[in-house]
């Protein structure tokens, strides 16, 4: 995680007073009669253009927050000051990145409507061209200028009455590996993923056909969830000929890609079929947050989730959820992400409430709760969601001896996977787990195919316009794959699986599949 | 006297500038002379604030009255160098109630419109002004770009038959029979635009009249021919932010005192000033103190400077002016309003005015009184109209435009460019093809560097000023080298490169008051990256040393052997690449033997 280097001290707190029972859900998401300093009490979609405490009350939290803090530097010393603006010297990071406080961030709103102003992020940086050299669009495509320029150059050249922001950012596939070059903290993603949002906001033609098909991509919950009502037929028909030249011609979705098959009983049909929780423990629960893909295409990835949870003894609980974002950031349509990001929050903070932490299966789904909530949206308790949440072998990883549990088992049969680490893992760290917790097992085979990027990017490579560039990125990865000795695939991202089955034939699963195999099974 | 002018004007500030302008517009034959580039003097170092007249609003009302007329005038006859920002004054708890009062009322004597907005209106329009400032009063400040002004002032009078020498110092005043009769001149390079290298020569220009608007140095031209002139200089210093933190001009609402403005200024904001007396124009410290007191005190407006990343600092000498006898201790005291000097009246010395104090705001309004009294002096008669008559450039024209599809340049460029270039955007923009970004940082591209290459020669400072290129966050680390080559064309290399030289060392000078923290490791990148990259540490081609090119070539001694050796096994272990590679690092007529490689590797330590 490039920008919360500091929430340490932070997540402690909050884990301990937890232990100890001294504080409950309701305090922790402020909602409660001391609401937390920055969280602010309304929402992105509903506060007012510019962010200004509409009565004394919240400054004087803030000051009691300052005090708190121990926040010091300001000769006035006086603290409502220093706290609320504390916030927006963060945003800056640089140099002494160390000293930044994630959770006094805030960024300001200038712009009408609740659009950020992120041209302070400009200050980080110093033009190294790391992040354009890292980026896997530029790379293939000439006519993108790529994330130095859509990022902090595009910001800078701003000035208040200046909205037009360069169409250029819809070609940016959100891999976030630009976040990961920068070696300046500076806040890429979320500049592109601002930009892009007002870029869709304002400039885009609502009525037309590219908007009309990023919105369905962009919602692929919604299409999924019908989808899944007749699933043998929307599989077949959504993969049919004629429907697929159609799709292509008038939407713009490639012909060459096949539709996900839908499963037949979706995970939380399972779920619930089977009764919920098999395992209680309330010293032990998890929240398990598994996303759009894994409910209604690959419910084996979430069986394999409960199953292998269940057996080192986790309570995991399944709350009520809707999309994680990652898709609605990608195509610029926060409105819907931020919908969508309500219900989440307000279904995870009650389960952090009850004592668990958040995973999520899909690296898109943990880096979106983790990053891209907090730095896009205020919501209550959105930073809570982000410091509890963790992806699946990433959490086992931390509280689990998984090292000694494998020492002894092995799978049935021998066997060998080429494995993809996706952007999204990369950039929480988590881009060799998946190698290191099975490198040692008998029978066993993993081999990295390297840190290119698979090129699909989610919903990048379902656009015809793209399909090409798309294949282009991925072809690195696909050789690589070839290569390998495994002939099965194995990856953490659902469309990272879409595009290496796409570009190898190979069935591909997920780590959690093969931890059930190897301990469960 | 056959090759008499009828006017040369000392100066290329924006009161020189100014003068000719008008001067040319009513039908005379001027001479523009400026010893640097225009705005060398303290223009081309001042705030960038197109006054209200607020800030003299209470303490000298003339001023005032006469910031407010040309603030609008220049809206309109130079658009595309004033941005219509808005200002306030800003009132924290511990200032003055009595002289918030004083300032609405003064604003409102000198007709300057003016509106109390309460403090949490004021964070509305401006978001990172601090959480305890109370109020406001809105008034139409704006920003204005000195070096456009200038230079828009000069091309008009170009057009209008007047002749403008940059790189010109006068060296001596030409009195004849107790009268001035004109001046003398060193040409830096020659006559014409500025060519390093080219070899200077001197000229005498005769004239029926000469006007001083040498400003801070007015007294320099003035011992020259023999009279006194007592200017004042006053010195203040300026900080440049990376980005904006306002878009409104932010001033302190207290009655005088050091680092009590904001200006926004095209991609910056600017943190002024203190008022600081010093003997030598050219010649004074620039102390850290200044640059910390300026952000630590603007931090109590507006707290995200305390943290934001600083580009430069930079310092400007004010041009006072006090009649003989006033005897002011404190120069804040001293007046802002602007005096002619007719050395007939004063010291018996006819054919010469000088003309000192004042704004830039008021630039034009002063020009005109001057060259009225040049046009009585001469028995010329013609009406004054640079009031009316827009600046090149300002014609009307619209930043609203499809500039993929008309220029192919992404928006953002093009809006920048069109905000810098306004009507002469179509003529710069169109017909340069490819035409790539050159100044990442400020948006500039080829097309618009050569255009200033065309109108100021192998000067890149002057190209600097006319398009902003290297004045973004990375200083020139980016860009001094791509603007260079774009002279090298049409200028031999050794003029490129003190070209670039010259431009780097500018954008460097300014950068060693912001050695900290961010700017700090920007600067460590450019150094290293120029050092590595360029040889700029030591290229042979600036020395006049022989290099001992074969001995490069041929790589370390004992060549043959090294096929085995660790750091050069990827390349010398396949079969056709060596060469390449050993081509770009150890010359072009490098044999193609793979130890080479290792020439180039060990050269570069
Ligand atoms: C710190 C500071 C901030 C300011 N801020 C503002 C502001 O925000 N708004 C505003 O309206 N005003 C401002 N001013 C005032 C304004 O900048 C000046 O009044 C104005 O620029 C003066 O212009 P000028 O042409 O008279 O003098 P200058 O710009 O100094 O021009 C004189 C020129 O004469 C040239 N010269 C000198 N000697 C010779 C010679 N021997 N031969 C040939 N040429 C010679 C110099 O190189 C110079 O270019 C500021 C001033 C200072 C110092
Ligand atoms: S998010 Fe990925 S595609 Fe977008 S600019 Fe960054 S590296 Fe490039
Ligand atoms: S990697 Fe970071 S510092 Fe370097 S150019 Fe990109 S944004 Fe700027």
């Amino acid at each position: 995680m490039t920008r919360h280097t500091g929430s340490d001290d932070e997540t402690d707190g909050i884990d301990g007073s937890n232990r100890d029972g001294r504080t409950n859900g309701d305090d922790r998401c402020g909602c409660g009669s001391s609401p937390q300093p920055n969280v602010p009490e309304i929402g992105r979609d509903e506060r007012p253009a510019i962010f200004v405490p509409d009565d004394g009350e919240e400054a004087g939290t803030a000051a009691e927050s300052s005090a708190a803090d121990g926040r010091t530097g300001s000769p006035a010393a006086d603290a409502p000051r220093t706290a609320t603006d504390g916030g927006v010297e963060s945003a800056t990071g640089g140099s002494d990145s160390t000293e930044l406080d994630p959770d006094a961030y805030d960024p300001i709103d200038v712009f009408p409507e609740g659009d950020l102003d992120l041209r302070d992020g400009a200050d980080s940086c110093y033009k190294c061209t790391s992040c354009d050299t890292s980026c896997p669009v530029a790379e293939v495509d000439d006519e993108f200028p790529g994330p130095k320029f859509q990022g902090p150059e595009q910001w800078r050249l701003k000035r208040k009455d200046d909205h037009d922001i360069d169409e250029s950012i819809t070609s940016c596939s959100n891999c976030m590996r630009c976040d990961d070059a920068c070696p300046s903290s500076v806040p890429l993603s979320q500049m592109h993923n601002e930009a892009r949002g007002q870029f869709v906001e304002e400039q885009m033609e609502k009525l037309s056909l590219e908007y009309v098909r990023n919105r369905i991509l962009a919602n692929y919950r919604t299409s999924a969830r019908l989808a899944s009502v007749v699933p043998r037929l929307s599989s077949f028909a959504m993969n049919f000929g004629p429907a697929r030249w159609a799709m292509d011609k008038v939407l713009g979705i490639p012909k060459e890609r096949e539709f996900p098959e839908f499963a037949t009983t979706t995970f939380r049909e399972w779920w619930r079929d089977r009764g919920g929780a098999q395992v209680e423990n309330p010293d032990k629960r998890v929240a398990y947050f598994h996303g759009c893909y894994s409910n209604y295409n690959t419910p084996e990835v979430g069986k394999a989730m409960v199953r292998v949870y269940e057996h080192f003894g986790y309570e995991v609980m399944v709350p009520p959820q809707k999309c994680s974002g990652t898709p609605m950031f990608a195509n610029g349509m926060l409105k819907d992400a931020r919908r969508h990001a309500e219900t989440n929050v307000e279904n995870l903070i009650e389960a952090i409430g009850d004592g668990a932490d958040v995973i999520a299966s899909c690296t898109s789904c943990s880096m979106s709760l983790r990053q891209e909530y907090p730095e896009l949206f205020d919501i209550h308790g959105i930073e809570d969601v982000s410091d509890h949440t963790f992806e699946a072998l990433e959490y086992l990883r931390i509280h689990e001896d998984l090292n000694d549990e494998l020492a002894e088992a092995r799978p049935e049969d021998d066997r060998s996977f080429a494995y993809h680490a996706p952007c999204h893992a990369r950039n929480q760290g988590l881009a060799r787990q998946a190698v290191e917790t099975f490198r040692d097992v008998d029978g066993v085979e993993m081999e990295d195919v390297g840190d290119s990027c698979s090129g699909i990017s989610g919903t990048y490579g379902w656009k015809s316009e793209k399909y090409e560039k798309s294949m282009q990125i991925g072809e690195e990865m696909f050789g690589h794959m070839e290569d390998a000795e495994g002939e099965v695939g194995m990856t953490e991202c659902p469309t990272c699986a879409m595009q290496m089955e796409h570009g190898t034939g190979y069935e591909i699963e997920h780590p959690l599949q093969l931890l059930e195999e190897t301990l469960v099974a | 006297m056959d090759d008499q002018v009828d006017v040369v004007v000392v100066g290329g500030g924006s009161t020189g500038c100014g003068v000719i302008r008008d001067l040319a517009r009513r039908g005379l034959d001027a001479v523009l002379v400026e010893k640097g580039n225009l705005t060398h003097g303290t223009t081309g170092r001042m705030h960038g604030l197109l006054h209200s007249g607020g800030r003299y609003a209470v303490s000298d009302q003339k001023s005032a009255r006469e910031c407010i007329e040309e603030n609008r005038v220049l809206r309109d006859i130079a658009a595309h160098c004033v941005e219509e920002t808005g200002g306030m004054f800003v009132k924290r708890p511990e200032d003055s109630e009595e002289y918030f009062q004083e300032k609405l009322e003064g604003c409102r004597a000198c007709d300057i419109p003016a509106e109390v907005i309460d403090g949490e209106e004021a964070r509305r329009r401006e978001p990172y002004l601090a959480r305890d400032v109370e109020k406001a009063i809105v008034v139409p400040d704006g920003a204005v770009d000195p070096f456009r002004l200038c230079v828009a002032n000069a091309a008009d009078a170009r057009e209008h038959g007047a002749r403008v020498e940059t790189h010109a110092a006068v060296t001596d005043v030409l009195v004849e029979d107790d009268e001035v009769v004109g001046v003398e001149i060193e040409h830096d390079t020659g006559p014409g635009k500025r060519v390093h290298r080219e070899p200077g020569t001197t000229e005498e220009i005769r004239a029926r009249y000469v006007v001083n608007a040498t400003g801070a140095w007015a007294g320099q031209i003035g011992e020259m021919a023999g009279v006194d002139v007592e200017v004042r200089p006053s010195k203040g210093v300026m900080t440049v932010m990376n980005t904006r933190q306002v878009d409104t001009v932010i001033n302190r609402c207290r009655p005088k005192g050091d680092a009590d403005i904001v200006v926004p200024h095209e991609t910056a904001c600017i943190l002024g000033t203190t008022d600081e007396e010093v003997d030598d124009p050219e010649d004074y410290p620039e102390e850290e103190w200044e640059v910390d007191l300026m952000i630590e005190t603007l931090s109590e407006l507006v707290p995200a400077l305390k943290d934001a990343r600083t580009l430069r600092s930079f310092w400007g000498v004010r041009p006072l002016y006090e009649p003989p006898g006033t005897g002011t201790d404190d120069p804040t005291d001293i007046t802002r309003d602007y005096f002619l000097l007719d050395h007939a009246e004063r010291d018996d010395l006819p054919g010469m005015t000088s003309i000192v104090g004042g704004k830039l705001t008021t630039y034009r309004m002063m020009a005109e009184s001057i060259t009225d009294h040049v046009c009585e002096k001469l028995d010329h008669d013609a009406d004054c109209d640079t009031a009316d008559a827009p600046l090149p450039g300002s014609e009307d024209f619209s930043v609203l435009r499809d500039y993929m599809e008309e220029f192919g340049i992404r928006s953002p460029i093009g809006r920048r460019s069109a905000q810098r270039l306004g009507s002469r955007t179509d003529d710069v923009l169109g017909g340069t093809d490819p035409n790539p970004v050159v100044c990442e940082c400020e948006g500039v591209t080829r097309a618009e560097v050569r255009n200033g290459i065309e109108e100021a020669g192998s000067d890149l400072n002057a190209v600097r000023l006319r398009t902003r290129a290297s004045m973004g966050n990375c200083q020139g680390g980016f860009c001094t080298h791509r603007i260079a080559s774009e002279l090298a064309a049409e200028y031999p290399g050794p003029v490129v490169r003190d070209a670039e030289d010259e431009l780097y060392q500018e954008r460097w000078k300014g950068q060693r008051h912001a050695l900290w923290g961010r700017q700090l490791s920007q600067a460590m990148l450019n150094h290293l990256l120029h050092a590595t990259t360029m040889n700029r540490d030591g290229d042979p081609a600036t020395t006049d040393a022989d290099v001992d090119f074969g001995a490069f070539d041929a790589g370390p001694a004992g060549s043959g052997e090294s096929a085995g050796d660790g750091s050069s096994s990827d390349d010398s272990g396949s079969d056709d690449s060596p060469a390449g590679v050993t081509a770009t690092d150890g010359g072009l007529d490098a044999t193609g033997s793979p130890d080479a490689t290792d020439g180039g590797i060990d050269g570069d330590r």
